[in-house]
């Protein structure tokens, strides 16, 4: 039996129903109640995401301060109903204008009901694209006063794209300017062990890009990337050029990308969708320039007091500069005084995350600034349990950097009408999950003598 | 929408009560349901909301349906909705009222908007009312071949509603072969898909009754619709992507040109945004060249990096559902990603669920190469905050360990371990040097020294205590203190709850007093004399069997208690390749994320105790006293090598049916009959009874001619029977249904053993000496029922039998199952054998 859904519920934090929608009759309408007293009121709720109470199966995931369960009765397919709750929440936000909460729901209930009859009927999913259901679902969304997007939309009578093949576009769009914007946004993950190698690292990429063009456009996108260069210098039997060039592990894209197309010439063409979407994500993991590297030393000096000295180093060009950049430096719940010392930003404790956070907004390259701080802990007898050392954890942004070193070469864009467009490309490189491991030294002396130290270690370009 | 049932229940606080709420409504909607005032839809619009919330909060406002209904009339599309939603929710439970709807919802199917068109018609098919569906054919008729290609799409879906509704409507209305013209000819790749799910439905139920279904069935995966399927595959959305997938993986192609065909057209969905697409076509590409070893391996490989990407990706819900499949493709190669494992590190804020995962796979994919780097990193996540993750990281050192890589650093790390003086770093550290010192006995003078250094104290998990124990008994030659920590040990004999601690500190005295007999003597004495007073049954009789040992012979006890042990090599595996190969067939699905194969989780069956019932009250009521059941299955399940007296074990087993309500399971049709007079042994007590007789059997069997062991001789040697079998009872279910009957023969009684024959109790006995066990008994004088299972000694081939006895007529009817048939006459022989010797 293929993916038929059973129900859906939106529920609030305490339970409390929002929406719901009962698909087919082969569940009972008591379901909600399991899953409040099975799943929401035990200590279950955040063991897994996929629960079986009785023969049903539920699916939940939580966005801001809604639950979002899916019933089946029959042995589903997990990642589709995953990645249609996803779909479906991104689909109500471009109908909200943004934020998608309890509130929201509650002032467009109606609309929502709108789309889940759309969206999936008797179980199955349909269509879900914002851009053709914008077509004739036509009650607009309460939109936020602060959102200024423009609500220029012409709703032709146009039910024969509803289900079209090219499901993603409309024809006949005019703008007066030819725009288009393209983010390219990476998050570095990283964990280092305290000592400075690298024990995993990679990029997760995605190309997000904002189209106002007229007609029906044909782009295409040129990277820096190995296999897409050496296609092309094939193609054009002319040698490639020297420079950069780097290696994609994986890349998906948006449906509107010929992936026949890519796969044979290695180009990435496309026509888009109006307005913002998600063009490639991409992944990888070789010769990844890490734009900050951190040097912790704690000292555990008796029972009662630590010093903790971080040295972070930018190593990305000295005209570039980082924002917002945030440590956290774990110390333990018995932490009494602190005092600090830093050559740029703001340090303080904070007791509620038990960590020291170190704040630097405006972080320029090649600089080395430095904290260190003095805690006293209170010294309590029965604390005979050590502390655990979480890693360091650290946020930034870096814009117009890209760690894993890729540059969009070109985009061109073609139609009929032969129209001249602006492109725009930024470039920012965030932290995901960079974290400093603090563990190695828990029992005083190193576990396992590092065999392999240097083996992943790698110096950033200067 | 909002089920009546819980209209009736007392709304949370926040919540208005409704009744005034609703005759308000009632009234409002009644004056606007005239009224032609310009403005009056915006009004409406209001009040319907109003009725559309209190609907969705739970309040019945059933009570206004007629009000809606008159209100209907209207050229407002989003009022329509409204209205035709509420008149979904309602119209079951009010079926007169439905009719009133039958009118509106019938003309809006001829409106000249499609739009209208096409919800009016999913409106009518969503009543769900029986005497209705009269009216449904006709709308649905003509819905089918509407030129609007929303109106077939609703059309489609609209039959299947239909036919669940009611099944002979739908086939008589021949609406089956329609879809399937249309799914061949529709220009609308959405009507297509759609119609594929409705005739996958409907021909998957029609089955079971009718052939032509089936075939229809089996149409469906052959060449011309997969073909003609697959080369639309660019049109279809992504979520019908994922229906012609996995319809995909069920198709068999002819030869291997077909196969690379297939696979070549496909490969470009691995870059697919859907990480669900990406999994199906995963899933078509493992299935398809399942036969093909290399290509397999190509396969697994070309799947990689798609997979790493979609786990890095999205949220942790969906990295989790391809976690999954991840980690099932891992065990099942873990060589291939064996250089990958840097993917499997947890990360400090991952959700525990995920981390759970990645160690299982972090273990592995542990070779020669890489076992070092990981376990450094899983000795990190021993610190962790999140206890059960750090344990089951500790586990999962010792796991690696037992698959025998680089032991040498891991023994290091684990005394470690125990050093660090967190209690359940030291619990779970201990459990594993005891397995380590069960396979690696050249380890013990290291791990002696550490272990021997630890405060019985600070050690108070009952599994954790009884390692520690263990090895003060099987080590106690090497440890200084041993004889005085197990004196301290029994000391506390009174204190200490957990009977499995018990038992093992009677063990481990008893070998402590055989290698060093001065000083545990009176530490022997004292902890017989506690164990003989205990309340335990167990352990009361583990003492005195014991005692009586000891006083027979001392020589003998030794060898019963303390004989020379062989390493192990290999601990058992828990999960059995026929199940891991029925959970990869069900890629992509459920399967994979429970970790067990569908029938387990759908059919009625195999659900046990957690039936599910409508009732919330029983609900919670059946989850109750599943728990105080568990503790009492756990002890038994812990005591495994316990020697239980026979009428104890029955009383456990009443007792622990009585209070679970557990209904026996079902063997077939004929045995429901008789089922309530069956005294179930349920699957703990039939892992144990066979292996706690045995016990005894082994014991005694070293020499002592006291009791003499039940002569092996009756089986004739063309068929060896395994004497240890176990089969659960979910197993013995799942098989008899699915054999057929290999043999069913009729076998006369001895007179003798008619007369033994007083309760099923006496034959059971009497079979599991000739390694004949009993899984299921029941019945009384003259009639018994009972199903027994055997296993044969080399290979894991099952004989399942059901034996109707009748005393009276000295007749006993058999009927045998068994997965290798050619052997059954030879199995059919020994059970006539064995049970001619019944009480001879």
């Amino acid at each position: 039996m293929p993916v038929a859904a059973s129900a859906i519920y939106f529920l609030n934090l305490r339970g409390d129903v929002l929406i719901n929608r009962l698909y087919r009759d082969d569940v009972g309408g008591n379901m909600v109640d399991a899953f409040r007293t099975h799943i929401m009121q035990t200590k279950e709720l955040g063991t897994c995401p996929v629960r079986q109470i009785g023969g049903c199966s539920f699916f939940y995931m939580r966005i801001s301060n809604v639950y979002i369960v899916i019933v089946v009765s029959s042995n589903a397919n997990v990642a589709c109903a995953f990645k249609f709750v996803v779909e479906a929440v991104a689909l109500f936000k471009s109908y909200f204008g943004g934020a998608f909460d309890e509130d929201a729901i509650r002032n467009n209930f109606v609309l929502i009901y709108e789309l889940l009859d759309e969206i999936m009927d008797f179980g199955y999913p349909q269509n879900l694209s914002p851009e053709i259901l914008k077509l004739y679902i036509t009650q607009e969304g309460v939109r936020s006063p602060f959102s200024s997007k423009p609500t220029d939309r012409p709703v032709p009578n146009a039910t024969l794209q509803v289900t079209g093949a090219v499901g993603w576009r409309r024809e006949g769009l005019v703008y007066k300017k030819n725009e288009v914007f393209l983010d390219i946004v990476e998050s570095v993950n990283l964990l280092m062990s305290s000592k400075g190698s690298v024990l995993r690292c990679d990029v997760t990429g995605k190309i997000l890009m904002k189209c106002f063009l007229s007609g029906m456009p044909d782009l295409k996108l040129g990277l820096n990337d190995k296999i897409g260069l050496e296609k092309e210098s094939q193609l054009k039997s002319r040698p490639t050029k020297s420079g950069k060039t780097i290696e994609l592990d994986d890349v998906t894209f948006h449906q509107c990308v010929n992936l026949t197309r890519f796969n044979s010439e290695k180009t990435v063409s496309f026509v888009p969708p109006d307005g913002e979407f998600e063009l490639m994500k991409y992944r990888i993991t070789e010769g990844v320039n890490l734009p900050f590297r951190v040097l912790p030393t704690i000292k555990e000096l008796g029972r009662t007091r630590m010093e903790v000295n971080v040295k972070i180093k930018s190593v990305f060009g000295a005209k570039m500069f980082a924002l917002g950049v945030v440590i956290k430096i774990p110390v333990p719940k018995q932490t009494a005084k602190t005092s600090f010392q830093v050559t740029s930003g703001r340090a303080k404790y904070n007791a509620s995350i038990d960590c020291l956070v170190w704040k630097i907004r405006k972080f320029p390259g090649q600089t080395e600034p430095t904290m260190s701080a003095e805690v006293e802990l209170i010294s309590t007898m029965a604390e005979k349990k050590s502390w655990t050392r979480p890693p360091i954890q650290m946020e930034f942004q870096v814009p117009m950097f890209t760690a894993s070193g890729l540059r969009v070469r070109f985009l061109k864009v073609w139609e009929k009408s032969g129209y001249n467009t602006v492109e725009w490309v930024r470039y920012i490189t965030k932290a995901g999950s960079y974290e400093i491991s603090l563990m190695s030294r828990a029992n005083g002396n190193p576990p396992f003598l590092a065999k392999v130290e240097l083996d992943e270690f790698r110096f950033l370009q200067s | 929408m909002a089920p009546p049932a819980q209209a009736h229940r007392s709304p949370s606080p926040s919540q208005p009560s409704g009744k005034g709420e609703v005759s308000d409504l009632k009234s409002q909607l009644r004056q606007l349901a005239g009224s032609r005032a310009p403005g009056i839809d915006d009004s409406k619009r209001e009040l319907f909301k109003k009725v559309i919330s209190y609907m969705t909060i739970g309040i019945d406002v059933s009570a206004v349906f007629g009000e809606m209904v008159m209100c209907s009339a209207t050229s407002d599309i989003v009022l329509k909705k409204m209205c035709y939603l509420y008149v979904g929710n309602y119209a079951k439970v009010n079926p007169d009222l439905a009719l009133l709807t039958i009118n509106f919802l019938q003309r809006d199917c001829k409106d000249e908007d499609p739009m209208i068109r096409g919800l009016a018609l999913r409106s009518l098919c969503s009543l769900r009312v029986a005497n209705l569906v009269e009216y449904l054919v006709g709308p649905l008729g003509l819905g089918l071949k509407d030129n609007n290609s929303y109106v077939r799409t609703v059309a489609v879906i609209g039959v299947l509603k239909l036919y669940h509704i009611s099944a002979p409507t739908c086939i008589d209305a021949d609406f089956p072969p329609t879809l399937k013209h249309l799914m061949l000819n529709d220009p609308d790749p959405q009507v297509v898909a759609n119609c594929l799910s409705a005739l996958q439905e409907i021909w998957s139920l029609e089955a079971s009754t009718s052939e032509e279904a089936s075939r229809e069935r089996e149409a469906l995966i052959s060449k011309p619709v997969i073909y003609y399927l697959l080369n639309r595959i660019k049109e279809f959305s992504e979520w019908a992507q994922c229906l012609v997938l996995e319809l995909v993986a069920k198709y068999v192609p002819l030869d291997s040109n077909e196969i690379f065909d297939i696979m070549n057209l496909l490969e470009d969905r691995l870059q697919h945004a859907n990480g669900a697409v990406v999994l199906s076509t995963i899933k078509v590409f493992l299935h398809l060249t399942l036969s093909m070893t290399d290509v397999h391996q190509q396969v697994y490989e070309r799947i990689k990096a798609p997979l790493l990407t979609l786990v890095s990706s999205g949220s942790p819900e969906q990295s989790y559902a391809v976690l999954s499949h991840l980690h099932i493709l891992v065990m099942r190669a873990p060589f291939i990603f064996a250089s990958d494992y840097k993917h499997f590190y947890c990360q400090y804020n991952e959700p525990s669920y995920v981390k759970k995962l990645k160690l299982e796979m972090l273990t592995a994919v542990a070779n020669e190469s890489n076992t070092y780097e990981i376990v450094t990193e899983l000795c990190e996540y021993a610190a962790n905050v999140d206890i059960p993750i750090a344990r089951e990281s500790i586990r999962a050192v010792g796991k690696i360990a037992l698959q025998q890589y680089d032991v040498n650093a891991i023994v290091d790390r684990l005394l470690q371990f125990l050093e660090m003086e967190k209690d359940y770093v030291t619990a779970e550290a201990l459990v594993l040097v005891k397995d380590l010192l069960r396979k690696y006995p050249q380890w013990s003078h290291d791990c002696i020294a550490v272990v021997g250094s630890i405060s019985s104290q600070n050690v108070q998990e009952p599994k954790a205590k009884a390692a520690l124990i263990w090895m003060l008994g099987e080590y106690s030659q090497d440890m200084q203190d041993a004889p005085y920590i197990l004196e301290s040990l029994t000391e506390n004999w009174e204190e200490e709850p957990s009977a499995e601690v018990r038992l093992h500190l009677l063990t481990a005295v008893m070998k402590c007093f055989f290698k060093r007999p001065p000083e545990t003597q009176k530490v022997l004495g004292a902890a017989l004399a506690a164990g003989l007073a205990d309340f335990h049954q167990d352990v009361h009789d583990r003492a005195l069997f014991y005692y009586r040992l000891l006083q027979y012979n001392v020589s003998v006890a030794e060898r019963v208690v303390n004989p020379p042990k062989q390493a192990v090599s290999v601990f058992a595996d828990t999960q059995s390749s026929e199940i891991k190969d029925r959970i990869f067939d069900e890629f992509n699905s459920l399967s994979v994320v429970y970790q067990k194969p569908s029938y387990m989780f759908t059919d009625k069956d195999y659900r046990g105790p957690f039936e599910f019932s409508d009732e919330l009250g029983n609900l919670s009521i059946a989850a109750e006293s599943a728990d105080n059941v568990v503790p009492a299955q756990g002890v038994e399940a812990n005591d495994k090598d316990l020697l239980l007296s026979t009428s104890e074990k029955e009383e456990i087993r009443g007792a622990t049916f009585n209070v679970s309500g557990y209904s026996a399971p079902l063997y077939d049709s004929s045995a429901a009959s008789v089922q309530s007079e069956l005294a179930i042994i349920s699957s703990t007590s039939a892992g144990s009874a066979p292996s706690s007789s045995l016990a005894i059997d082994d014991l005694l069997g070293l020499g002592l001619s006291a009791a003499p062991a039940p002569e092996p001789a009756s089986v004739p040697p063309s068929l060896k029977l395994n004497s240890k079998a176990i089969l659960d009872p979910g197993t013995f279910q799942q098989k008899w249904r699915q054999l057929p009957i290999s043999l069913s023969q009729e076998f006369s009684l001895s007179p003798e053993g008619v007369a033994a024959l007083t309760t099923p109790q006496a034959l059971l006995w009497h079979m599991q000496g000739h390694s004949i066990h009993c899984i299921a008994s029941g019945g009384h004088s003259p009639n018994f029922k009972f199903f027994f299972f055997a296993q044969k000694a080399e290979e894991s081939s099952n004989f399942l039998v059901e034996c109707i006895i009748n005393t009276s007529s000295a007749k006993a009817q058999v009927k045998i199952k068994a997965d290798d048939q050619s052997t059954s006459q030879a199995f059919s022989d020994v059970f006539q054998s064995a049970l001619s010797k019944f009480s001879v």
